[in-house]
């Protein structure tokens, strides 16, 4: 089978000292799984969700901070919106929305955190690959 | 490079230019301030092309409004002549201009060149509107659905003027083919440089309705109607389809005289898309139907047909406070003339003037009920007499 490309695109405060520790605690997360880190998930707008796609991820999970501990204010409320949106273009493009999702963490949280990489990989696995898409990537 | 330069501004006329400066003196971009001249790049480009930084830049300014080419005494095809380089240096270079909205619309158009692509694109279809399996016609939708989830921010309902054409198609007995996996016309690849994925969805598109068994695409948006019916030609051979414009149809069908509109007491005026009014010289079509509605008080803008102004921004880049202050105006005169309906014919006029309108310090001033033309016929269409 062939294997699925994964994007996670993490906050910088609480779901990145998850991930951070996690790493330090040699836990095991999927191979196939790439992390973008941002200052701030309301960094990212809908064009740099669906470019994900464009350039061939099969799934992207967005790691914020829950609502209340944003650094900045609204960040993963802006997320949210942005989600929801995307995950309506992808419906229309028939790529599928269940291959975007979103997911906070608190500071602590390292074993959440990995646990919801293993599910979305299994996820976006049982999915599999979304046919072809990087074709058009041709002329970006 | 050079070479493929001389060829384009030879084709294109360049030559014959005469620095006269009348499309600068008429062009949207400098007329509010951007340090933008299109008879500068003229020169440049034909005897100072080492200036590459100058004209890298200016060939991305350029809104292909052609309000310029209506001016120029010698016949100079701006437009085409900046279609052609972005190609040349999209190509070359890389260069793809400023994307608006951070390149999210270009994504979705590209993501469409998949040729596996099975779309869920026509959700919105109710009972109410008569479309076939198949048949002999069908109705492109372009964009509209994409743009409605994106652009929820502003509260656009381009998809009313997919759902308000297909009442128009029915009143006139005809029941479309929707074609659940149309793609993107390509415009806006089209005029941002993307040639070869331009050119993909011209055969997938063509392709699609060829399997369908259509011999006829009826089409409301005008930049679509222009890629259908006179770039889709030319990238695929043997190309046979029949491609109306709806407002075309309808003006046809008014002709005929059996078509006649319930009155509608409104204050009206157009705003002409370029593709429309200049690109397809339909400029009088528009304002032929408008006027057969009884008690509608239609006024044009101080800048209208031929001479319109864009609506600030086209094929989605390089949108800046430059096309903020030309939508101001747009807005600012629409509403001298008195009008409390605003209406135009391609949904990127209403996105982009909608978008204006909603500045927080401006709302009051410029606030108005703005509608697709085809939504205003459907709504006033009626048998004549009856
Ligand atoms: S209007 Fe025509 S002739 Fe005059 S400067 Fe511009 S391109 Fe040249
Ligand atoms: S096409 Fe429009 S924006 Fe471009 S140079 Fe001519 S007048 Fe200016």
């Amino acid at each position: 089978m062939k294997k699925v490309r994964l994007l996670g695109i993490c906050c910088n405060w609480s779901p990145f000292a998850c991930y951070n520790a996690a790493g330090m605690a040699r836990m095991k997360m999927p191979d196939n799984f790439k992390l973008i880190r941002v200052m701030c998930i309301g960094r990212v707008n809908q064009a740099l969700i669906l470019r994900a796609f464009e350039y061939g991820a099969d799934g992207v999970i967005l790691l914020e901070c829950n609502d209340e501990d944003c650094r900045y204010g609204p960040g993963p409320e802006v997320g949210h919106e942005n989600v929801k949106r995307v995950r309506k273009m992808l419906h229309l493009l028939g790529i599928g929305q269940e291959r975007l999702v979103e997911k906070s963490f608190a500071a602590h949280e390292k074993e959440e955190l990995v646990e919801a990489l293993w599910d979305f990989a299994e996820r976006i696995e049982a999915l599999g690959p979304v046919t072809e898409q990087k074709a058009m990537a041709a002329h970006v | 490079m050079d070479k493929k330069i001389d060829q384009i501004i030879q084709d294109r006329s360049l030559y014959l230019c005469l620095e006269c400066g009348k499309c600068t003196a008429v062009c949207p971009r400098r007329l509010t301030g951007k340090e933008y001249s299109p008879r500068l790049l003229a020169h440049k480009v034909i005897v100072e092309r080492e200036d590459e930084a100058f004209i890298e830049n200016a060939v991305w300014e350029c809104l292909t409004c052609e309000i310029c080419s209506e001016h120029c005494p010698s016949g100079v095809e701006f437009s085409g002549f900046i279609l052609e380089m972005r190609e040349l240096l999209a190509e070359t270079k890389g260069l793809k201009g400023y994307r608006a909205h951070d390149g999210a619309i270009h994504s979705w158009m590209r993501m469409m060149t998949a040729p596996e692509l099975k779309q869920n694109r026509l959700d919105w279809l109710t009972d109410e509107l008569n479309t076939s399996a198949a048949g002999d016609i069908a109705y492109f939708v372009g964009c509209a659905p994409y743009f409605d989830v994106f652009f929820s921010g502003i509260e656009v309902d381009t998809l009313a003027i997919a759902r308000d054409s297909i009442r128009l198609l029915n009143y006139l007995d005809i029941e479309p083919v929707l074609l659940p996996d149309e793609r993107c016309c390509g415009h806006d690849l089209l005029w941002t440089g993307d040639r070869s994925n331009f050119e993909r969805l011209q055969k997938l598109n063509y392709q699609t309705f060829k399997d369908a068994g259509i011999r006829e695409v009826v089409v409301s948006c005008p930049e679509c109607y222009m890629i259908l019916s006179e770039y889709m030609p030319k990238v695929v051979p043997g190309f046979d389809l029949k491609i109306t414009l709806l407002m075309d149809l309808i003006q046809q069908e008014v002709h005929k005289g059996g078509t006649a509109f319930k009155p509608l007491k409104r204050r009206t005026t157009f705003q002409d898309p370029c593709r429309l009014s200049r690109m397809l010289n339909r400029h009088k079509v528009p304002r032929e139907l408008l006027t057969e509605i009884p008690d509608m008080r239609f006024t044009d803008m101080e800048h209208s047909g031929r001479s319109a102004i864009c609506c600030g921004n086209s094929a989605f880049i390089n949108c800046d406070a430059h096309s903020k202050q030309i939508q101001v105006q747009r807005l600012t005169e629409a509403k001298n003339t008195g009008a409390d309906l605003l209406i135009t014919a391609c949904p990127k006029c209403m996105i982009h003037l909608t978008c204006a309108m909603r500045d927080r310090l401006k709302q009051k001033t410029l606030k108005l009920e703005i509608r697709d033309i085809v939504s205003i016929l459907a709504d006033q269409i009626k048998p004549y007499g009856g």
